[in-house]
């Protein structure tokens, strides 16, 4: 089984909500290894988008520590946490969130423009995903000409086209119909067999959370349960009551 | 894939026009509404601009310290006896001198006017500021045709006259005194152009006032020399039946140019209202927009793009439409100043001739139309450094 790539150490996080402190994340320690697709589960207010934010390097933790294939990011300032961000994570969304006035083609380039890549090969790397998400046809669509489904596939492109070493996916099916939601969890379970991309998957949905390897449960700010967790050597979980 | 080997670099080229200007047609009717408010503007700031543009030419083109003007000190307009002119002309410093009648006609009874000023032709070149360069062989068609002139340029193209033509007028300055004219050549200066010369000899002649003169000019060697040969004038007719001002061109332009300047400053004031008016509207543009988009703002820095690549991407825009409807607007009037002067258009627009809209206001307009871009996008720009990407993240989810 492969070694471990994300570390989250003793990870706390306190907003302020008016004079109101929130506390999102009560010491979180968590693992997960090369490779590996898990699942977040938990009710609202859990933690678990928090968590989520943190070991994508979207925020910074009150206390504690996330490395990342080496890498502390926690510790970044928020440009090299930007471009750290843009070479090693790929994120899909509820919402797909895509560029409305953008093509398919024009939406998953976007991230490539910040790498110094000729067009050609920017033109070769978008058509590869494109492919691989069975969307070749839909090259010039906007959003708005595309179903959910297949709004949802040019997001995973999207996420997919830098070669990230890590795909962060929120609610990628929470807006899709069971038959696409369906469709779209086969597509990530093949991206991670084929392309052995290291997946976390927050989601309400336990069919969702089936697809995954290893399944994890949030409650409070605190990681609660893990089921059919999978042996993968190195990993650990540790449950705080 | 290929991007292992790529090193990231935010690189603002040609890559990132396409969603610059993908933006730019996001909303298109704000976005038209938009540019059509500063194209507005712009046309009223490019007239207004002429206005004072050309004012301001013709006083700097008459400021000389080294021409002095001779009138009579009290009436206006000025009037003395000419029998006075070689009494000043001899006056010790003197290099050169001129005379000036003035003769205002009525070109047709649509009221069209002109101001004539009948002259020496010999010295004509020598003694007006702007006709330094012109062809002598004008000078030369003068002195052959007596009721010859010269016309100004706008002159010309408000009643679509040419050269070789004649014509006669209707004077309000010597009413019944109508001359007869030939149109021997064009003044290329814009000083002039709603101005015609004639010959002096033609004009005492041709109304029968033998004894009067208006203005006389004199060309003297340096200020120093201007100033004496001033007193020298003034004093030499001190106890005379009208008495003379002499004073340079100079000193004379700057006194008119005190009262004009008030209704360039008021018309100034007026355009920077509209200005600030502009940067308003478009600051409230710009807003919505960041307001609409600010999710979308929050997914391109999840995805790893700077905050002021954001930041650059709203202002870029609102420059870009403030340019380019500058650019249409300075655009406009300038081709509505070439088409009225080719009689192209269905009427005539007067003010135009008055005050054509020169070419270089073209890249004026599309300068303060980027300004007034920049200027309003600023502030909702600064707006979206605000945008916090786990805000936006946990929307999503």
């Amino acid at each position: 089984m492969s070694e471990p790539i994300i570390f989250v150490d003793d990870l706390h996080k306190v907003y302020r909500t008016g004079s109101v402190l929130v506390r999102a994340l009560r010491g979180i320690d968590f693992e997960m290894a090369a490779g590996e697709f898990v699942s977040l589960m938990g009710p609202s207010g859990s933690g678990k988008s928090t968590l989520l934010n943190l070991i994508a390097g979207l925020d910074k933790p009150t206390s504690g520590r996330v490395t990342i294939g080496g890498q502390v990011i926690s510790d970044m300032d928020e440009a090299t946490v930007a471009r750290w961000r843009s070479a090693h994570v790929g994120f899909v969304f509820q919402f797909y969130h895509l560029i409305p006035v953008l093509t398919a083609y024009e939406n998953v380039e976007l991230p490539l423009l910040l790498f110094n890549m000729s067009a050609a090969q920017r033109r070769q790397q978008v058509l590869t995903v494109l492919e691989l998400v069975s969307l070749s046809h839909r090259l010039t669509h906007r959003p708005g000409q595309l179903s959910g489904g297949e709004q949802q596939r040019v997001g995973i492109a999207r996420a997919l086209v830098t070669d990230p070493m890590l795909i962060v996916a929120d609610e990628p099916t929470g807006d899709l119909d069971t038959h696409t939601s369906d469709e779209i969890l086969d597509l990530m379970q093949a991206v991670h067999e084929s392309l052995e991309k290291t997946i976390l998957l927050v989601t309400h949905d336990p069919r969702a959370a089936g697809r995954a390897q290893r399944r994890v449960q949030m409650d409070s700010g605190r990681l609660s349960v893990e089921t059919e967790a999978l042996q993968i050597d190195n990993c650990k979980l540790q449950i705080e009551n | 894939m290929i991007i292992a080997n790529c090193k990231l670099k935010i690189d603002p080229v040609l890559k990132f026009l396409n969603l610059f200007l993908k933006n730019l047609g996001r909303n298109k009717v704000r976005t038209t509404l938009t540019a059509l408010a500063v194209i507005v503007l712009v046309v009223i700031y490019t007239f207004a601009a002429t206005v004072t543009d050309t004012i301001n030419r013709f006083f700097d083109s008459h400021s000389s310290q080294s021409r002095l003007m001779v009138r009579e000190k009290w009436l206006i307009p000025s009037c003395f006896p000419i029998r006075y002119v070689p009494k000043i002309a001899s006056v010790s410093g003197v290099e050169d001198w001129t005379v000036w009648h003035f003769y205002g006609v009525f070109f047709d009874d649509a009221g069209h006017a002109g101001a004539g000023i009948a002259t020496r032709i010999d010295n004509l070149r020598e003694m007006h500021p702007g006709l330094e360069n012109l062809d002598p062989a004008l000078i030369d068609a003068m002195k052959r045709e007596r009721t010859g002139v010269l016309m100004g340029q706008r002159l010309m193209e408000q009643m679509n006259w040419r050269v070789g033509q004649r014509f006669s007028v209707n004077s309000f300055t010597h009413p019944g005194k109508n001359l007869q004219f030939k149109i021997v050549g064009v003044l290329g200066a814009d000083a002039w152009s709603r101005n015609f010369f004639f010959r002096q000899d033609y004009y005492r002649e041709g109304v029968g006032d033998m004894d009067d003169v208006n203005i006389v000019w004199l060309r003297v060697s340096d200020v120093e020399t201007g100033k004496r040969v001033a007193a020298d004038v003034e004093h030499l007719f001190q106890t005379s039946r009208a008495k003379l001002r002499a004073e340079t061109e100079s000193a004379g332009v700057s006194r008119v140019a005190s009262r004009t300047k008030t209704v360039i400053n008021i018309i100034n004031f007026v355009v920077a209202i509209l200005l600030i008016d502009m940067v308003i509207v478009l600051a409230n543009s710009i807003s919505m927009t960041v307001r609409e988009r600010r999710v979308e703002m929050a997914i391109l820095k999840i995805l790893g793009f700077q905050p002021s690549f954001i930041l650059v991407m709203v202002i870029g825009e609102a420059v870009a439409v403030g340019a380019g409807g500058g650019l249409l607007g300075a655009g406009l009037a300038y081709a509505f100043t070439w088409l009225n002067s080719a009689g192209q258009l269905p009427f005539r627009i007067d003010f135009l001739v008055e005050f054509p809209v020169p070419a270089k206001f073209i890249l004026h307009g599309f300068v303060v139309g980027a300004l007034v871009g920049f200027a309003g996008s600023v502030i909702p720009a600064l707006g979206t450094r605000k945008v916090r990407v786990a805000e936006a993240f946990s929307d999503a989810g």
